[in-house]
């Protein structure tokens, strides 16, 4: 009972020292937050990529949080692929349809509509902290079975971490928390302003989009400003071995990081090059951890400077070491684009591309393709496709397709085992893509179609009757039950 | 499958009294600090007296031998063995004894032919699970192309027998009529009633191979072959007979490239009609047409009739021993290194990755997996000889600020591309600039080292890890 007593008496002289409000929030600002929290359920496809022309249905709850203007803004994060959104206020009660009004899968955030007036009775847009603390308490709040759950953070730091949906970098706020499920894009809070919205949680770390790049991107939003975030398409090197500095004579005190490799990017044009000694960005002097000092938030990784009041297009201010010399150069920055990759992080909104010919399906090879190994996919789907997610794409050789299974017909007798054979040509024509595939198809070759796979696969080369191939589509369509022979994506890409 | 690290002679009439048991002592080396070699073990296998006073065994009883023990039937005086001939790729040895008395009384056992399938064989030899020879018997339950352990890259042919199989029993005879009609080899963990022996083909091979006092190996056509079965394709290459013949997909070696070309169709080989799904029959067994090349001994001539361009011609195919994907199996040679200024460099190889831990496979990342088992034949012009990691960095201030500790792959040094271990000494010794420059693969870019400060702390490095040569090449 004394130690009890004791204890009490520590955590309240403690609260008061470091000026952090109270565990429990004061009711005025339950009710706050109240009338700002959003209950979000989503139902949206689940493609299968192993038959791309199958799809069931999943749904989700998350949150979100009401901003100026009526709109709704979440993480992006389970609104890929939607069909149905449906809002909540207060926890409880009348489900209200919504809409998506803007989405930016890199940027992980999404902003929703809601067109029934009654909706916005009583609801209040959130106040965005920036900057945001790195330190002390905040408050998860999220609606569960019809009451505010509210829960107490550590804030650890403000860290530049993947951004879950791509891949690029951006801030995000790490925070410890003793609950589970986090990552529903919860409200974290600090008294009566939002700090950011939580998106991942492992173990007892959790992390959320911090409210300052909420904030900014709103803003930009509002204006009419272009809001495609940027990167650093380059690799580099900590320079704490000072042997390093002194091969690349870098002279006085030790400082900047290694460029190790440019990425390229078609149509991108580069001004490093790999043994660039990086000294500063955007006039922050780099250190030789890659670290820069924040004026906010202290030491951050460079990759912050390229999202720090930058978005894609712009220049950025670069100080190189090149050869003995120092270099004045302006980076710009690359739009963070799926698209730009030889095989796509991801292909949102849209169905699994693929074309069925004869019973061969081909597929463009994707991560979400070799996601379908499931979560240790990266060592257990085949080598040489997992191999293929580091290759830099070239205005020749942008992406490329896989021949993904084979659904068995006396057309294709013989050829049922092969799979996940990467395509190299067909009728002599190069295949990068599927509209080049189906055009291909329709140049048979002296009466056959002749496929032809990279070197170094199972089986390099199979000829098909091309006379047969129209009516082997068909029967096949119908014995598997394809709704159709051939999808793609907007771009004829996938 | 697992080896049966198994390893029991002396009634002129009964074949027991001619079957050995072997103790092994061996040594296997540390593939990560390749200077180190493991503990000591023990381990016993059998074998049996073949013509010459020899005794034929696996290839795997005898692997590592510092020291090799044989004992007769009902005889507990132990005599020393040697290794007269090896051969890993077919998992067989022969070893000779050093007293000639050992002989004495010992009927060679004979070696016989091909068993029928469901015909009943008996082993015999030396399991665990006791001290005396042990009996057993089964039937033939198939008779196919399987992946030999030993190696790990290569297959042969191989029977199946229901007839227990178990460590010990690994190099004793299986018999049949009282001749010999295999000899024991490995197992399927998991399956029951499964176990394997190396038949009379490959024996005989074996021993026609080593008259001439070297061991060659198991030659291969160098090519892939392709099942043939889709009526477009058949039709394409103007096939006549609807079904026979396979295809030659892929051109491996120097020979099949210089005698064959990609979509000729393998119609026979050395006499055996090749089907479409391109195998062969063979002792009545329908078996994968590549054990017809392995009949032959390396670097004779095959007799092959393929179909080419809408015609039928006859070549004598050269075949090889294929000694480019030896880092891709099991080696059983001391690995090479060298320590530069505590960075220790050896090849990569099968061998060296299981290093990574039981989970290998999984665990050692796509790059070295690539590189090794899958580059040669996607890109064969990027291919190197001997691929080198840098598998540890032994710690001294020399190269204590080097960001990379080890298991990478080596690209280059100062601008060398390190195709091999000799290249790695070339490039570091010759090297005259005031930096060593070492670039890795992966995207792990480059480290340096002051080359006057790593030479001078050559020698105390070498002293603290107790190594005592700075190479092994």
């Amino acid at each position: 009972m004394k130690q009890t007593i004791w204890s009490i008496s520590v955590w309240g002289w403690l609260i008061l020292m470091s000026g952090i409000k109270p565990a429990l929030m004061a009711d005025d600002v339950i009710d706050r937050w109240s009338s700002s929290l959003i209950k979000i359920e989503v139902t949206r496809h689940q493609y299968e990529f192993f038959q791309p022309w199958s799809r069931r249905t999943a749904s989700n709850v998350k949150f979100g949080v009401v901003t100026q203007g009526e709109q709704i803004i979440t993480a992006a994060e389970d609104l890929f692929d939607q069909t149905t959104i449906r809002v909540q206020k207060g926890g409880r009660g009348e489900w209200f349809q919504a809409s998506l009004e803007w989405i930016d899968y890199h940027l992980n955030l999404a902003l929703l509509k809601v067109q029934d007036p009654a909706f916005w009775d009583g609801l209040q847009p959130v106040e965005f902290a920036d900057p945001v603390p790195a330190t002390g308490e905040a408050r998860l709040l999220r609606w569960n079975d019809g009451r505010l759950e509210n829960r107490k953070l550590d804030i650890n730091r403000l860290r530049v971490g993947r951004s879950p949906l791509s891949f690029i970098d951006l801030p995000q706020l790490e925070l410890d928390s003793e609950i589970e499920g986090i990552g529903r894009s919860e409200a974290i809070v600090v008294g009566d302003q939002l700090i950011g919205l939580a998106v991942a949680q492992a173990r007892n770390k959790c992390a959320a989009i911090p409210s300052f790049l909420i904030h900014e991107v709103l803003t930009r939003l509002e204006q009419n400003q272009p809001s495609e975030v940027g990167f650093f398409n380059f690799y580099w090197k900590k320079s704490e071995n000072p042997a390093a500095q002194d091969y690349l004579k870098l002279t006085g005190p030790r400082r900047g990081v290694i460029i190790t490799e440019i990425i390229a990017i078609p149509g991108h044009q580069n001004v490093l090059k790999a043994k660039d000694i990086l000294l500063s960005v955007d006039g922050f002097d780099i250190d030789i951890m890659g670290d820069y000092d924040d004026p906010t938030y202290g030491k951050l990784t460079l990759e912050r400077l390229a999202t720090r009041g930058h978005w894609a297009g712009d220049q950025v201010a670069m100080t190189l070491w090149r050869e003995g010399a120092l270099l004045e150069v302006a980076f710009e920055l690359p739009r963070a684009n799926y698209q730009s990759e030889y095989v796509p992080t991801a292909n949102y909104d849209m169905p699994p591309a693929y074309l069925m010919a004869g019973g061969l399906l081909f597929q463009p090879l994707t991560e979400p393709f070799l996601r379908s190994w499931g979560r240790d996919w990266e060592r257990r789907a085949p080598v040489r496709l997992v191999r293929l997610k580091g290759q830099a794409p070239s205005e020749e050789n942008p992406s490329c397709v896989v021949l993904s299974a084979v659904l068995p017909d006396p057309y294709n007798l013989g050829y049922q085992d092969y799979r996940y054979l990467v395509v190299h040509q067909v009728n002599g024509r190069r295949i990068v893509d599927l509209p080049g595939l189906k055009e291909a198809l329709e140049l048979p070759v002296e009466g056959f179609h002749l496929i032809e796979f990279l070197p170094g696969e199972a089986v390099t080369k199979l000829v098909l009757d091309a006379q047969r191939l129209k009516d082997a589509t068909q029967r096949v369509m119908f014995k598997y039950r394809l709704p159709t022979d051939y999808v793609v994506g907007e771009s004829g890409t996938p | 499958m697992i080896l049966l690290a198994l390893m029991i002679s002396l009634r002129a009439d009964e074949p027991e009294k001619s079957v050995i048991q072997i103790m092994t002592f061996s040594q296997e080396p540390d593939w990560d600090e390749p200077w180190n070699a493991s503990r000591v073990r023990g381990s016993t296998g059998s074998g049996f007296v073949i013509e010459g006073n020899r005794i034929m065994t696996n290839a795997h009883v005898v692997s590592w031998a510092k020291q090799i023990q044989v004992r007769r039937f009902q005889d507990s005086r132990p005599h020393l063995a040697e290794i007269a001939y090896v051969g890993h790729d077919c998992d067989l040895a022969i070893l000779t004894v050093e007293d000639p008395t050992f002989f004495e009384g010992l009927n060679p056992l004979p070696i016989g032919v091909l068993p029928k399938v469901r015909s009943v064989v008996n082993t015999i030899g030396y399991p665990a699970g006791g001290e005396q020879i042990s009996f057993t018997s089964g039937v033939v339950s198939r008779i196919e192309l399987i992946n030999y352990v030993q190696p790990g890259n290569r297959s042969l042919l191989a029977v199946q027998t229901d007839a227990a199989i178990n460590p010990g029993n690994s190099g004793g005879p299986v018999l049949q009529d009282d001749q010999v009609v295999g000899v024991a080899f490995q197992g399927t963990p998991g399956l029951e009633n499964t176990g394997f022996f190396i038949p009379p083909p490959i024996i005989q091979h074996f021993l026609k191979d080593v008259e001439d006092g070297v061991y060659n190996g198991f030659p291969q056509a160098g090519i892939g072959l392709s099942p043939l079965i889709n009526p477009a394709y058949r039709q394409f290459l103007k096939l006549e007979s609807p079904s026979d013949g396979a295809r030659v997909d892929t051109l491996r070696s120097e020979s099949a490239k210089a005698f064959l070309k990609e979509d000729d169709v393998l119609l026979e080989i050395n006499g055996y009609q090749v089907a479409a799904d391109a195998t062969i029959l063979y002792e009545g067994n329908q078996v994968h047409g590549a054990i017809a090349f392995s009949q032959a001994q390396h670097g004779q001539e095959v007799p092959v009739k393929i179909w080419r361009e809408g015609q039928l011609l006859e070549i004598a195919l050269p075949v090889e021993v294929n000694a480019q994907d030896r880092l891709e199996g099991n080696q059983y040679e001391p690995p090479k290194y060298f320590v530069y200024a505590g960075l220790v460099f050896t090849p990569l190889s099968r061998d060296y990755l299981t290093t990574f831990g039981q989970n290998w496979s999984a665990v050692a990342g796509i790059g070295l997996l690539y590189e090794l088992f899958y580059k040669r034949n996607a890109e064969p012009e990027e291919v190197r000889s001997e691929p080198i990691m840098l598998s540890t960095v032994l710690s001294h201030p020399v190269n204590a600020n080097m960001d990379i500790k080890g298991r990478v792959l080596v690209e280059s040094i100062n601008g060398i591309r390190i195709d091999s271990l000799e290249d790695v000494v070339r490039a570091l010794e010759d090297h005259e600039g005031s930096h060593h420059v070492i670039e890795f693969g992966e995207r792990l870019g480059f480290d340096c080292l002051d080359r006057n400060e790593a030479e001078k702390a050559n020698d105390a490095i070498l002293q603290t890890y107790g190594i005592q040569k700075d190479r092994m090449l």
